[in-house]
């Protein structure tokens, strides 16, 4: 209704006003309940900025960034944040983990069974409240991501086949990668934020 | 001690047919009609499922991206914006998560989603405010824009 009652008003005031002049006015009815602007509306009508852009006061943003850092600083003092997620960057692969997850990764490992391995590229932390977004990494002192070695292991046997109709052509081969499985121990914060 | 394997070892004299048949029929035990016990028809059957089985592993990654892409696209539209536009403003802050994450943080962190549009938005903001300058003409440069006015 209220959109009916909008199209009605735009079609009046339109009528009201003195129009938009036409190129051919003889190709439009005189009669026609159409009025206003003939060309569709298309992606080009208008520029993709908006008429008028908010204006930016350089000292408010500084304040309100550093208001931002002491606050997200003041709950990673104080621990206060829910369970945290975290991105990581790790075999050429992006995995978002939490603590206790087990990741199983296409690739052979150099660290042991067992063993201890930091991850060290963090692309975004996320906690209950606030969000790190690295640009592109977070600092190694700010996010500390742990996981150890759980399993060495080799992926059930993929065949690949490759095969020519009427040309005498086929190609079998058994592809058998070997596979790591690693558990996140943990995700830490430091106060560090700047 | 039970020998499971007794009867097969009775079936093996001779030429290795009989092992060679049951290395295809094996993989073609589920298939339907007849293709599962025929030899003939298994053998055209499996080759067929192998091939399939080789090109679907690189098909499942092209189809993934564009399910994210899609999956971004709805989630961007929710917060005012085209998935172009999220984009390719996130990588000119130089956030350099994929699309596989993305959508995954859409789905399951919408805090987070809203954060990384908030942070495309400002930049989109800030790219139209250095593009557009201050509607003033440059010093010393005499163009024919001027002379319309």
């Amino acid at each position: 209704m209220a959109l009916y009652r909008a199209g009605l008003l735009l079609r009046t005031s339109s009528r009201l006003l003195p129009g938009n002049p036409l190129i051919f006015p003889a190709a439009v009815r005189t009669q026609s309940s159409v009025s206003g602007v003939l060309v569709p509306r298309t992606s080009l009508t208008n520029p993709p900025w908006p008429e008028q852009l908010p204006s930016v006061d350089e000292a408010e943003v500084l304040r309100r960034h550093a208001a931002v850092v002491s606050t997200v600083n003041r709950s990673i003092e104080q621990q206060d944040f829910g369970r945290l997620f975290a991105v990581v960057h790790f075999a050429s692969r992006q995995w978002k983990v939490t603590g206790e997850d087990l990741i199983l990764i296409e690739n052979h490992l150099e660290a042991g069974c067992g063993e201890r391995i930091r991850l060290e590229k963090v692309l975004l932390v996320g906690a209950e409240d606030f969000t790190l977004v690295g640009r592109p990494l977070l600092g190694k002192d700010l996010v500390r991501v742990e996981a150890t070695v759980i399993e060495k292991t080799e992926s059930w046997p993929k065949v690949h086949m490759r095969f020519w109709k009427r040309h005498r052509y086929q190609r079998k081969m058994i592809i058998v990668q070997p596979q790591t499985v690693l558990r996140i121990n943990s995700i830490e914060l430091a106060p560090r934020l700047s | 001690m039970v020998f499971l394997s007794l009867s097969s070892w009775i079936r093996s004299r001779g030429p290795d047919r009989y092992w060679k048949v049951q290395e295809i029929i094996k993989h073609a035990k589920h298939f339907r009609g007849r293709k599962n016990r025929c030899y003939t028809l298994a053998v055209k059957a499996v080759r067929r499922a192998f091939v399939y089985a080789t090109k679907g592993r690189r098909l499942k990654k092209r189809n993934m991206r564009t399910l994210w892409i899609s999956r971004i696209a709805a989630a961007s539209r929710e917060h005012g914006m085209k998935y172009p536009v999220l984009m390719h403003n996130l990588t000119k802050t130089s956030v350099q998560l994929n699309r596989r994450v993305i959508s995954d943080l859409a789905i399951t962190e919408p805090r987070s989603f809203l954060s990384l549009a908030k942070v495309a938005r400002a930049r989109q903001q800030e790219g139209f405010r250095a593009a557009l300058g201050d509607g003033k003409e440059p010093a010393g440069i005499f163009s024919r824009v001027v002379l319309l006015q």
